[in-house]
């Protein structure tokens, strides 16, 4: 007893001695952060549209400034400055509340999607044009924010350290994303402002949604903090804290709704301004290694602030601000978010459960008489499917019409439609073939089930080298797109490929990276459309979302060439793919060069995918679900996945193309698109059946 | 998938036995009524010579500026992109409901054009657009210049002349330009005899989006503005603008580039009026010379300010007003 008592006491006593560098580290932190803040907001002020530079600003605030100065500062500046401040707050606070609900430092407001269920439904208000005050508006992006929160945490099983949250956040963000470009592409009048908006802007009018979002974002963070004992416990694990009395649910649950109603002021306020939610608490976490809660939240909102200023400053310092007016904040946030995703992913140690192949999970019988009858199935639907892609769009036109136009019998009209619609059923059929087997080749070499030429960043790199070859050659053809897109898919993927490399490959952070790239890339794809064409959205939609619209047949051959040629070296080393599949160690016993079969093998997938995106613009999931798929019904050997694949990846992208030609003619929506919002329910599935 | 495989055979077995006819009519060949006037070649702006056998009659024009041109010559398009919203945003030619909508104005429906079986389509020009050469494999094509901010008026009269040969209304698309001429001429006179010649001007349109504003104004060489500027007014407007359609962007402390305190404020908004709603409690906003001399003149609802002659009309005629009030 005594002992005990003695005991307690000294580990106090420690326990102290320990806390006073950390009680100065906190207060140099914090002091450092508040200074940084100061500066940076006085560099804020003198930057603008107006003339009222730098000197201006400093009479202004000394009490000698003019009129006009003072006017400038209080219908501009200040709001525009005020709204920074209240959304590096909220997304910090949100972003570090939210780390620690799920227990994973990847956890953010972007990555739980909570971000795109509010900016979705904030979109989905302004598109049916209910005109509402700002209150509802905040209500229904808390809404929408809190739907995509359950989602996510439910599916990935409440949070845990597995990178898995981020994968089911990434995909519910996929597709939330596509439904809110869908609104912006149907309701183009009255939707207008909101391309740019999308990422995320600080051009604030007045103060009256930062007014109205201020006493919001003050209760929840006051709230957060006299929480953060609960949340200190709360990191020791469910089954500790509920022994130390806590109530788990309602802590998480309360904890939650408070980092929800964060996050919707901001895309209130802003709309999605990404990735500071994920790289505040985490710089924190940097400066203020061992901090509680009380700390870490307030503190992560500082760095939330500092973040949002910074890239507003850096911004506009380095395109001044006439042009700095057109570029999202959002936009340099994303890219800021994607630097510490990428440094935070490789500092993390591998994940410790050492993933079995993607083949290992399914444990279908390859039987002969299954082959047989799935080939006879895909045959027979690869048949009938580009048919009816022939068949159905704005016109809709028979059988009897496709004999008489294969046969040259057909009028001007109905052959002129159906002469352009076979590029466009081409094109979708080969750039989902070409993904599908590029999807088969990274799955294999990367071990990892969730791999894919989109999640990867691949595709992302190739639009971003496509659309920089038209942004400075409007003219160029479709065989120097093609390769601007290949040398794109190419650097990006060495980018990641080299990034996730330390002392070997670990799967899941090569994802994770490669989710990081991807945002980065598609940040990047806005801000050179938005800085070159603003006035064209068909071109952003078209490259942000993919599409067939269009097409020639020329554009399609780039596509055509590269799966005739790499499809049969992707098949003939199929036994190569399935030593990959098994692990590390295996190919390397049995005497295969494994690094030169791997380049071999990722560089056909790297072109593969690069020509697909060259010909339709940038597609994720189906080199995803196809593989998947493939394994479902055939097996795991590579020697049949790599044909089933391509068979099942080309009716995937044609079947997507053709709704949406169909559904809502004679407007239509982009194949990429409906992928999206297919293949999402599809890759939680398959989170869901490869769940530890 | 156990169930969907037979389930998806048995739907488009279904469809398949369902659909073995011909959707065409026989009577292929596009009655030609009588052609009265022999064949036309018109030069269009991509210099390409393009040759009708006569004036067309069923025409499909895709931007709203042709579309409206089209329709002041007399000639009711048989197909525009977004019908709907070119009723709400140009109200200087309606379009009758008789005009089939062929989808969004980027992207529209080749289905729906070539379903109308025109004479003619006119599509603006527009850099790496796959639709011309598509189009025209199966119906002439006429390219329109649309806007160069460079030269915006000869360029209107070049577009609408090069539409008025396509449709055979030139004699009708010469009293319309003189037309708009003499407007322009008497409404620069009366602007002079009141006095108002020179009066600085900023021309606008603004987007609000939750509680972001982004204004875009109206530089030298767009075309409204140059239609100010036709009647004697000046366009104070010096930030950088596009060289195709004259716009810039800017927010609202960037209208603090304009000082002049006689300038008026010319603005459409045909949808969500943000001047009176985004802006008006703005401290920036309040202190511009033409807030506070109340010179603020907002174009009537359905003004487009990338039109026609009758465009061009309607929006002179306002400013005219609006400078000798």
């Amino acid at each position: 007893m005594l002992k005990e008592v003695r005991g307690t006491s000294s580990r106090r006593g420690l326990r102290k001695t320990a806390r006073a560098p950390q009680a100065i580290r906190t207060v140099v932190v914090s002091a450092g952060l508040v200074a940084l803040i100061v500066v940076l907001a006085g560099i804020h002020l003198t930057q603008g549209t107006s003339t009222s530079g730098p000197l201006d600003v400093v009479k202004a605030i000394f009490g000698h400034g003019d009129a006009q100065t003072l006017a400038v500062l209080e219908g501009s500046r200040v709001p525009r400055l005020l709204a920074a401040l209240l959304l590096g707050v909220a997304l910090g606070v949100a972003g570090a509340g939210m780390q620690s609900v799920a227990r994973n430092p990847l956890a953010s407001p972007d990555t739980l999607a909570v971000n795109a269920g509010a900016h979705f439904a904030v979109v989905a208000i302004s598109a049916f044009g209910l005109s509402l005050p700002l209150v509802p508006v905040g209500g229904a992006a808390f809404a929408g924010g809190l739907a995509a929160a359950v989602i996510v945490l439910g599916l990935a099983g409440g949070g845990s350290a597995s990178p898995r949250l981020v994968l089911v956040g990434s995909a519910v963000l996929l597709a939330l994303q596509s439904v809110t470009i869908l609104l912006l592409l149907l309701f183009e009048q009255e939707t207008s402002g909101l391309f740019a908006w999308g990422s995320g802007s600080l051009t604030v009018s007045d103060l009256r949604a930062t007014g109205q979002m201020t006493p919001i974002v003050v209760i929840a963070v006051v709230a957060l903090i006299a929480m953060g004992r609960k949340l200190d416990v709360l990191a020791l694990g469910d089954d500790n804290a509920t022994v130390l009395g806590l109530r788990v649910r309602r802590t998480r649950i309360g904890a939650i709704v408070l980092t929800v109603a964060l996050t919707a002021a901001a895309v209130t306020v802003a709309g999605p301004v990404g990735f500071v939610g994920l790289s505040a608490p985490v710089i924190t976490k940097l400066l203020l290694p061992i901090a509680k809660h009380r700390v870490l939240l307030p503190v992560s909102g500082l760095v939330g602030v500092v973040t949002v200023l910074g890239a507003d400053v850096v911004l506009r310092a380095i395109m001044g601000s006439a042009a700095a007016v057109r570029v999202p904040t959002g936009v340099v946030t994303t890219i800021i978010g994607a630097v510490v995703m990428v440094w935070l992913a490789r500092r993390g140690r591998g994940s410790g459960s050492r993933r079995p192949a993607p083949a290992g999970r399914v444990g279908v019988a390859g039987s002969t008489r299954r082959l047989v009858l799935i080939s006879a199935v895909l045959v027979a639907l690869l048949a009938v499917i580009p048919v009816a892609g022939m068949m159905f769009g704005d016109r809709v036109v028979l059988l009897g019409d496709l004999m008489n136009w294969v046969t040259g019998n057909t009028g001007t009209a109905l052959t002129f439609v159906l002469d352009q619609r076979l590029p466009r059923v081409l094109a979708a059929l080969l750039a989902g073939a070409a993904l599908a087997v590029s999807g088969c080749g990274i799955q294999s070499v990367s071990r990892n089930p969730l791999a894919e030429p989109g999640l990867l960043g691949i595709t992302a790199g190739a639009g971003l080298g496509a659309i920089t070859l038209i942004t400075v050659v409007p003219v160029a053809g479709a065989w120097a797109i093609a390769g601007a897109a290949g040398a794109g898919a190419t650097v990006v993927f060495l980018l990641v490929y080299g990034l996730a490399w330390r002392s070997g490959l670990d799967s899941d952070r090569l994802v994770i990276i490669g989710i990081a790239v991807w945002s980065a890339g598609m940040a990047l794809i806005t801000l050179l459309i938005v800085v070159s064409d603003p006035w064209n959205s068909a071109k952003a939609l078209t490259w942000l979302s993919g599409s067939t619209y269009g097409r020639t047949l020329e554009q399609v051959a780039p596509v055509a060439l590269a799966l005739i040629a790499l499809t049969p070296l992707l098949w003939l080393k199929h036994r190569e793919l399935d030593l990959h599949a098994l692990d590390e160690d295996t190919p390397r016993v049995l005497g295969m060069r494994i690094e030169r079969s791997r380049l071999v093998i990722l560089g056909a997938s790297g072109i593969l995918a690069a020509t697909a995106v060259s010909a339709i613009g940038v597609v994720v999931f189906v080199g995803l679900v196809a593989p998947h798929l493939a394994r479902s019904l055939v097996g795991g050997r590579h020697g049949r996945i790599v044909p089933v694949a391509a068979a099942l990846g080309a009716l995937l992208v044609s079947v997507a193309d053709t709704l949406g030609r169909t559904v809502i003619a004679p407007a239509q929506i982009p194949a990429g698109l409906v992928i999206a919002m297919v293949g999402t329910p599809y890759f939680i599935l398959v989170l869901w059946r490869t769940r530890p | 998938m156990r169930l969907l495989t037979p389930a998806v055979l048995v739907a488009t077995a279904a469809l398949l036995l369902s659909a073995c006819g011909t959707t065409e009519t026989p009577t292929a060949a596009p009655s030609e009524s009588a052609a009265a006037t022999g064949p036309v070649t018109v030069t269009d702006a991509r210099g390409k010579a393009v040759t009708l056998k006569a004036p067309a009659k069923r025409v499909v024009a895709l931007e709203w500026g042709e579309a409206e041109m089209v329709a002041s010559l007399g000639v009711m398009p048989v197909g525009a992109a977004d019908v709907a919203g070119y009723n709400v945003w140009d109200k200087a030619v309606p379009l009758t409901a008789e005009v089939k909508d062929v989808g969004k104005r980027n992207e529209p429906s080749v289905d729906a054009i070539v379903g109308l079986n025109p004479d003619v389509v006119i599509i603006a020009e527009e850099r790496d657009s796959p639709l011309v050469p598509q189009i025209e494999k199966y119906v002439p094509v006429v390219v329109t210049k649309t806007s160069d901010a460079s030269r915006n008026f000869d360029r209107l009269r070049e577009d609408f002349k090069l539409i008025a040969k396509t449709v055979g209304k030139e004699a009708e698309a010469d009293k319309q330009l003189s037309e708009m001429d003499a407007k322009l001429a008497e409404g620069k006179k009366a602007v002079e005899a009141k006095g108002a010649a020179g009066t600085p001007f900023l021309m606008a349109d603004a987007y609000l989006e939750g509680s972001t504003v982004s204004i875009r104004p109206f530089g030298k060489g767009s075309l409204v503005s140059d239609t100010a500027e036709a009647v004697g007014a000046k366009n104070v407007w010096t930030g950088q603008v596009d060289p195709q359609w004259g716009l810039g962007q800017t927010d609202v402390e960037g209208l603090t580039a304009i000082t002049d305190p006689k300038t008026m404020l010319f603005y459409s908004a045909s949808e969500e009026d943000v001047f009176t709603t985004g802006l008006a409690q703005n401290a920036v906003y309040q202190r511009l010379p033409f807030v506070v001399s109340k010179k603020i003149h907002k174009l009537e609802s359905g003004t487009w300010t990338f039109g026609g002659p009758k465009s061009i009309i309607f929006t002179a005629d306002q400013i005219v007003k609006a400078l000798t009030a």
